[in-house]
């Protein structure tokens, strides 16, 4: 550090960064909103990680950019008629980067791994509830056992952090350590991690994809601020960001070498209603406030347009995902199911929202003026993550639970119905265990929720999904409010980079003009 | 005076030790369950207990805070909750940025203000106090964030002279130095003018005048030497404030500096390294006064310690 003072250094510093605009190597740089916790995606809870770990991990199936699922290592797979066991058949010729190859012993280290209480994963929990034994039949088949038929299995094996890591390396690292020295099958291998400035991968020759990846590197550059992310994309020296805040959306566009992309997504934000307490134990009263809020008005008034009013429980994208709404906007109804309810002149009680930052803060602002139209006073708070976690999430007694009105949302990261109903509507699902805040609970959707388990039939599916869908809607325990739109911005040279619906990213096709 | 050092030096430490103890207190009071914050949204309670006994969160609270002074004693900071590195290694490697943006930041402040703030007490009323006075409250008045914005939006983005974040070379330094200096400048002028405009009232400097010496030598050896002790005190102060990073200018600069890794740490309830922070900037400030302490001696033979 000292000596990058001395006057000679810096002036040849000063030159190299002169001399160096031409692009030879192909290097990509994607400033992106957060550092990264670890690049290990079995120990990973945040999207931006387990999207970074992309570059050097594979999974056996994986999402397109229009999260459809498709299998990437596995070749394809058969499910036994009871639904419990599960044979994949591998792809042949598959290399991890310390150049051993990608066999179903993988398969086995890598689920036996997160399986195993001792080695103490954040994402232990998304798999013991439900896999019992992993064999390795031969080379490149392996069987999955069940404890109990578990149909979106298969969603559960594309969620990004199920991935292949070579069990060499993880030999060599143990448990803990890979988490510095990834090794995957990805088309990039890892390069370096500064933790404070960049993550650096570059391209593995042996990649199995004959002919990709077509850049050399990709440097992940965590820039926390939004104005600074806007101004690297605009003197150029980052390709792609996300996200765009709404308000730099113009600036960017102005510029004739950007491309600001707004991308569908399966994000959710509804007003969850606390369904045992008074007065939101009355359906009607639940229902007049979701009458009560001007869904499209708070798309544009919040989200600033790059926002649509919600059509159903569980947002379009995700499969089995039933279209019912939007919910119409008719004050004179919410009046009028306010005073059957008992409640002709409104009452008192609180907002509270799950984030602090200043989209949450116009979103509980507008629902609280919505909501004083048809007489309920609201008081707004906004939670920071510690109080979150302490007056919701954590909250031991639902009986005493303080949450009443609750704005928050959810992305369907395995992009299944049965990951968008059971951890936030499910009767087993209330705090602390998910995040079922409404504290709802009725027999008929979790009978629905348990039978679409155990069945392997689709239709049959999307006929429970449909049910408990049409059902929750009509209870209304949430006031479903709107699904938002992803905003990236691209360089114009960049290509085959997508944001895709659940705010993770899709990079197989990368190129840079 | 060397005897004087090893006494503040040894006294030290019990003042760490109650600071540590403090600390420790107050974290473990802050609302929110770090093990919940670090299973994350989708984690079910089997998971977060797994996710507390890896991070020893699950021993009884005595126990945690004998195994962290104990590990202080060792040097050992603990492991950070959020990046499970070693709380050492992540406060070593963003010292350093911290450090040399706080030492170009003072340099130039220190300088531009005492000049300013000395112009102005000769010229007291004058057109050059007003146009330093004035540039000293628009300092202190423009906020940190709007100024670095505006900075990078002009040098970095409009005119492309100057990077726009990171602290790879000189050239990184020179914006995030000028917003975070801009205020110390601002203050040093301040305090510098009216420190000065006292001692050029006293009776010494009209002594000196009166036996004919020119004006630039009363000011500088005379006026200097007397008006620097509360300009030291002030100094002192900056620096130390400026060394526990600042977030604003760390956050639109992107700066891998302490005050984000104390923000991010406490967003994520993450123990040790608050802990082992606070712990820097209480010592941090220990030193620098003990270094303000003794430079008044320098400056002020008058100034005796035992």
């Amino acid at each position: 550090m000292k000596k990058l003072f001395r006057p000679a250094a810096a002036v040849a510093v000063a030159l190299v960064l002169a001399a160096t605009p031409a692009l030879a190597a192909k290097d990509v740089v994607f400033a992106v909103a957060s550092t990264f916790t670890t690049t290990d995606p079995y120990d990973a809870n945040d999207t931006l990680s387990q999207a970074m770990a992309k570059s050097f991990y594979e999974g056996l199936f994986g999402f397109d950019k229009d999260m459809k699922l498709i299998p990437v290592l596995a070749e394809s797979y058969d499910v036994s008629k009871d639904g419990l066991v599960y044979t994949v058949k591998l792809k042949k010729g598959v290399k991890f980067h310390d150049g051993t190859d990608f066999k179903a012993d993988a398969v086995k280290t890598n689920l036996d791994r997160v399986t195993n209480p001792d080695n103490k994963l954040k994402r232990y929990g998304l798999y013991n509830n439900n896999i019992a034994k992993v064999e390795a039949v031969d080379d490149y088949t392996a069987r999955i056992t069940l404890k109990t038929p578990f149909s979106p299995f298969i969603a559960q094996l594309a969620h990004p952090s199920t991935v292949m890591i070579s069990p060499a390396a993880l030999k060599q690292w143990g448990n803990k350590d890979i988490a510095f020295h990834p090794v995957g099958t990805g088309p990039f291998k890892f390069v370096e991690w500064k933790a404070t400035d960049y993550l650096k991968v570059a391209k593995f020759d042996g990649y199995w994809k004959k002919g990709y990846p077509k850049v050399d590197t990709i440097t992940w550059k965590p820039v926390v601020d939004n104005n600074s992310r806007a101004a690297l994309m605009q003197t150029g020296e980052a390709h792609f960001t996300f996200p765009v805040p709404y308000e730099l959306t113009d600036v960017l566009k102005a510029k004739p070498d950007l491309d600001v992309v707004a991308a569908p997504s399966i994000v959710l934000r509804y007003l969850s209603m606390n369904t045992q307490q008074k007065p939101f134990d009355n359906p009607k009263v639940r229902q007049a406030i979701a009458y009560a809020i001007n869904k499209e008005a708070l798309a544009k008034v919040a989200f600033n347009g790059y926002a649509a009013p919600a059509e159903g429980v569980a947002p379009q994208g995700v499969e089995y995902a039933y279209k019912q709404g939007p919910w119409p906007y008719d004050v004179a109804k919410a009046k009028a199911l306010l005073a059957e309810a008992g409640y002709p002149n409104g009452f008192e009680t609180e907002l509270w929202s799950a984030y602090n930052h200043s989209t949450a803060n116009k979103v509980t602002q507008f629902i609280q003026q919505q909501l004083q139209q048809v007489g309920i006073k609201t008081k707004i708070t906004l939670l920071e993550a510690g109080q979150r976690v302490e007056k919701v999430e954590s909250w031991q007694d639902p009986a005493t639970a303080p949450v009443r009105l609750y704005y928050v949302g959810w992305s369907t990261s395995t992009g299944e119905a049965d990951w968008a109903l059971r951890p936030l509507l499910d009767g087993g699902s209330w705090p602390p265990r998910l995040f079922n805040t409404a504290y709802y609970k009725n027999p008929k959707v979790d009978a629905d929720i348990k039978n679409a388990q155990l069945t392997t039939d689709s239709a049959e599916k999307a006929k429970l999904y449909k049910d408990a869908q049409e059902t929750i809607w009509n209870d209304a325990p949430w006031a479903p409010l709107v699904t938002e739109r992803l905003l990236s911005a691209n360089n114009k040279k960049l290509s085959g980079v997508y944001v895709i619906p659940d705010a993770s990213f899709n990079f197989t096709e990368i190129d840079l003009k | 005076m060397v005897q004087y050092i090893v006494k503040r030096l040894l006294g030290l430490l019990p003042t760490l030790l109650i600071v540590g103890l403090l600390v420790f207190l107050f974290v473990h009071l802050l609302p929110g369950d770090p093990a919940r914050l670090a299973a994350g949204p989708d984690a079910n309670p089997e998971t977060v207990e797994l996710v507390r006994k890896d991070l020893g969160l699950d021993r009884p609270l005595p126990a945690q805070f004998v195994r962290f002074v104990n590990g202080v004693l060792h040097w050992d900071f603990g492991r950070s909750l959020r990046t499970k590195r070693p709380v050492s290694e992540e406060i070593g490697e963003r010292f350093m940025p911290t450090f040399w943006l706080t030492v170009w930041s003072m340099a130039w402040s220190v300088v531009f203000g005492m000049v300013i703030g000395v112009l102005s007490a000769v010229w007291r009323n004058r057109w050059p106090d007003r146009l330093g006075m004035t540039l000293a409250v628009s300092g202190i008045s423009f906020p940190a964030f709007a100024l670095g914005m505006v900075l990078m939006q002009v040098f970095s983005v409009q005119l492309g002279w100057l990077p726009t974040v990171g602290n790879d070379t000189w050239r990184h330094y020179l914006l995030p130095s000028l917003t975070l200096g801009a205020a110390v400048a601002a203050i040093m002028a301040r305090f510098t003018r009216s420190s000065f405009v006292d001692i050029l009232g006293e009776d010494y400097i009209r002594t000196a005048r009166a036996k004919g010496l020119d004006e630039p030598h009363v000011v500088v050896k005379h006026g200097m030497r007397n008006a620097l002790i509360p300009v030291v005190t002030m100094m002192g102060l900056q620096f130390g404030f400026l060394l526990g990073g600042s977030i604003v200018v760390e956050k639109v600069f992107n700066w891998p500096g302490l005050g984000r890794l104390l923000v991010d740490a406490v967003d994520m309830r993450d123990y040790p390294v608050i802990q082992a922070l606070v712990l820097l900037f209480s010592l941090e400030f220990i030193l620098i006064n003990l270094i303000v302490d003794v430079l008044y001696g320098i400056i002020n033979p008058v100034i005796r310690y035992r």
